[in-house]
């Protein structure tokens, strides 16, 4: 499972890297505007976001000790997927449609505020099922 | 995957299980059915991936394990109203259902 899972990860990594020098070179042989390779490079960037945050709430792991633990994790895995899905399909779009200066920013606020969201949410549930685990 | 998903029954297995996760009677009391039709549906959703088991003791616990793109299809066939379980389905049912609903 780990091996499949990283070996996944290292051809995703090479597609990537290879795709970017690619259009490097075609940058560099006038083929393309450096504004088109940042884009595209950034589209590539937010749509594997997106792939990585999809398979999130699936990667369940080991039964937790309680029904509550449970629940609450479950519950981390799926806001966490969906927020960090969602932003990496907006950051995707945006350097696709809209203008370069207002695509940087926004896309970066987009990613900071879902990864936040779903770290606090995830610390959050962590906490929650430590103290209910704790004897009064 | 489509095909467990195809179904009303399983489609509402897995809202109820967003809640968290549930034991197969807590889940069984929800539909009308009898209970080997119901292990049949719970299998085919297992064979899907889409759900994770744990037998707790005598309880058997079920939990949602869906992918956002699989969620977001569940969503979709649910409100398009997919239902293709009453005719379409019979011809391609599972074995283990069509032996279930048959006793």
């Amino acid at each position: 499972m780990i091996l499949k899972r990283t070996s996944a990860a290292i051809v995703v990594a090479v597609v990537f890297l290879g795709a970017a020098a690619a259009l490097r070179y075609a940058q560099s042989l006038d083929l393309i505007t450096p504004d088109a390779t940042k884009r595209t490079i950034q589209i590539m960037v937010g749509l594997m976001l997106a792939g990585y945050a999809n398979l999130m709430p699936k990667d369940v792991g080991r039964w937790p000790s309680s029904p509550v633990a449970a629940a609450r994790t479950q519950s981390a895995l799926r806001v966490g997927g969906w927020l960090i899905t969602l932003a990496g399909i907006a950051h995707a779009g945006l350097w696709a449609f809209a203008p370069l200066g207002f695509a940087n920013m926004a896309s970066m606020a987009v990613v900071a505020t879902a990864t936040l969201i779903t770290m606090a949410y995830g610390g959050w549930t962590l906490l929650s099922c430590r103290s209910r685990r704790r004897p009064a | 995957m489509f095909k467990a998903l195809a179904d009303p029954t399983r489609r509402q297995v897995l809202q109820l299980l967003r809640q968290g996760p549930k034991s197969a009677g807590e889940l069984a009391d929800h539909f009308p059915v009898s209970k080997p039709t119901m292990s049949a549906h719970f299998a085919v959703l297992r064979e899907a991936g889409l759900v994770d088991s744990d037998k707790q003791g005598k309880t058997l616990m079920y939990r949602l394990k869906m992918s956002v793109l699989e969620e977001a299809l569940m969503e979709f066939s649910g409100l398009l109203g997919l239902d293709l379980s009453q005719r379409r389905e019979k011809s391609a049912r599972p074995a283990t259902l069509r032996k279930a609903s048959t006793k």
